[in-house]
């Protein structure tokens, strides 16, 4: 260990930058660091709020924090809730502290802004020697679950939500009021109740993912302009699909406002994570010539406890694919 | 920045009901609300300026009533704090949880909101405001 540190030290004053010891607080242990993910590579971080339970760790997070998160924090109602807004923030810098394998940055030094859509980012302002790498990354995070996504070169976003999440209002009514006519159409086919609210809440979050990936706020793609839903496509060729069934489905997107274009190049998968969620992702394709229909997602899922704990878990009962082309690494 | 007709407006240390991600979005609007700490300026004077028509604040049972169906949706606890102030992320509403609540105001106050409209909604203040004007432009 100790030679890694001094390795990095020495570069460390090779390079212009201002660059922090990981190890930047005695108390705290260093972030495992990670390799940025490849093209059409995604990787999902998720925390279970109820796996922290040590109030000096949560007071050792809260240390991480910029001021105006801190104090946004501090104005937040319910003991859970603000856990989980806490753990929002901690995982997002850690996990992107994590891939700055040249050049070590501190959690806490790192700066976000968001576009003047108000879709968050990470405002690199060191200066011109400084290529900062074309990371993407989106939050999601209910009381129960706080996840991070990351890609790069392309956007992502994604949506975490409860699978026992109930809606106040009657499911149809509130179908009918933000969703397309033909997932209106999808939903009312179907008779069980039960099964009618899963399906409600799976397509919820793929369109928070769509509309968090494309980066302009609900009104640039209102809800109803625009309908998701799962292709079949058959199984020939060389890709190896993480399905239980003998087709694969593709989920994807059609916009009644924009036909032809924007609508192609997304792609999405929809998980049951840790049992108690449906996570759903959403990235850009990457402009392949020709357009390589059925390519799978390349995913990697971990579950951490940031500075304590990290466990890979694509692959494994915690990550089960529901819909989407998804290899799973 | 919100642009009157005719006029453009400093509004830089006021707080609006139309936030920083409505750039580009808003055409031209005949009223503004403006509330500063609760308390509505019914006239504004400005240099050069024509006409400048400001509507007061929501009116204080709106509020509460949007308070109410807020606390619901969020199934907050009966001793939970919501004011006009509050703000929908603070109390915890997450995406799903404010679109709920848009519904549940449009059915309760017979309106229709508008995404462009709801994604400038952060407090219960503008929320009221909002319903109010919306409320004001269906009679009119």
């Amino acid at each position: 260990m100790f030679s890694f540190v001094s390795k990095r030290l020495s570069l460390m004053m090779m390079t212009k930058v201002c660059c922090f010891q990981r190890n930047f607080s005695s108390a705290l242990p260093p972030l495992v660091p990670v390799k940025l993910p490849s093209k059409m590579e995604t990787h999902f971080w998720y925390v279970l709020p109820d796996e922290v339970k040590s109030e000096s760790l949560l007071s050792q997070y809260s240390e991480l924090l910029s001021p105006r998160e801190k104090k946004n924090l501090y104005h937040m109602q319910g003991d859970q809730f603000k856990k989980s807004a806490l753990l929002a923030r901690v995982l997002v810098r850690t996990t992107i502290a994590r891939y700055q394998t040249n050049c070590q940055v501190n959690p806490r030094s790192l700066k976000f802004k968001k576009t003047i859509y108000g879709k968050p980012e990470v405002d690199w302002e060191n200066g011109d020697k400084w290529c900062p790498p074309p990371l993407h990354f989106n939050i999601s995070h209910t009381s129960s679950l706080v996840a991070c996504g990351v890609t790069v070169n392309v956007p992502i976003g994604i949506d975490v939500e409860e699978k026992q999440r109930r809606l106040k209002n009657k499911i149809l009514a509130f179908a009918k009021r933000y969703f397309s006519p033909d997932e209106v159409k999808l939903l009312t086919a179907i008779s069980d109740p039960e099964i009618q609210r899963q399906e409600l809440i799976k397509l919820w979050t793929l369109k928070e993912a769509y509309v968090k990936a494309v980066g302009r706020g609900f009104s640039a793609a209102p809800f109803n302009t625009f309908t998701i839903r799962a292709r079949v496509v058959k199984m020939g060729g060389f890709h190896h699909f993480d399905t239980q069934h003998s087709e694969a489905s593709e989920i994807v997107v059609e916009s009644s406002d924009d036909p032809e274009n924007l609508t192609r190049n997304w792609q999405f998968a929809l998980l049951d994570l840790a049992g108690s969620h449906y996570a759903a992702i959403c990235i850009e394709k990457e402009n392949s010539a020709g357009g390589e229909a059925g390519v799978p997602m390349r995913l990697t899922v971990w579950k951490t406890i940031p500075f304590v704990e990290d466990e890979r878990v694509s692959g494994t009962g915690a990550v089960v694919p529901i819909s989407g082309l998804i290899k799973q690494l | 920045m919100a642009s009157v007709t005719g006029t453009s407006a400093c509004m830089t240390s006021l707080s609006c009901s139309f936030k920083q991600t409505q750039v580009g979005r808003i055409s031209s609007v005949n009223s503004v609300s403006l509330s500063i700490n609760g308390k509505s300026f019914p006239s504004l004077r400005m240099r050069s300026a024509p006409r400048f028509r400001v509507s007061c604040a929501a009116k204080p049972e709106t509020v509460d009533k949007v308070c109410q169906i807020v606390k619901k949706q969020l199934a907050l606890p009966a001793d939970t704090t919501v004011t006009g102030e509050s703000k929908f992320a603070a109390l915890g509403a997450d995406s799903l949880d404010t679109v709920e609540i848009v519904m549940g105001l449009e059915e309760e106050f017979g309106i229709s909101v508008e995404e462009e409209s709801a994604q400038t909604i952060s407090t219960v203040q503008d929320a009221a405001d909002l319903i109010e004007k919306l409320i004001e432009t269906k009679s009119a």
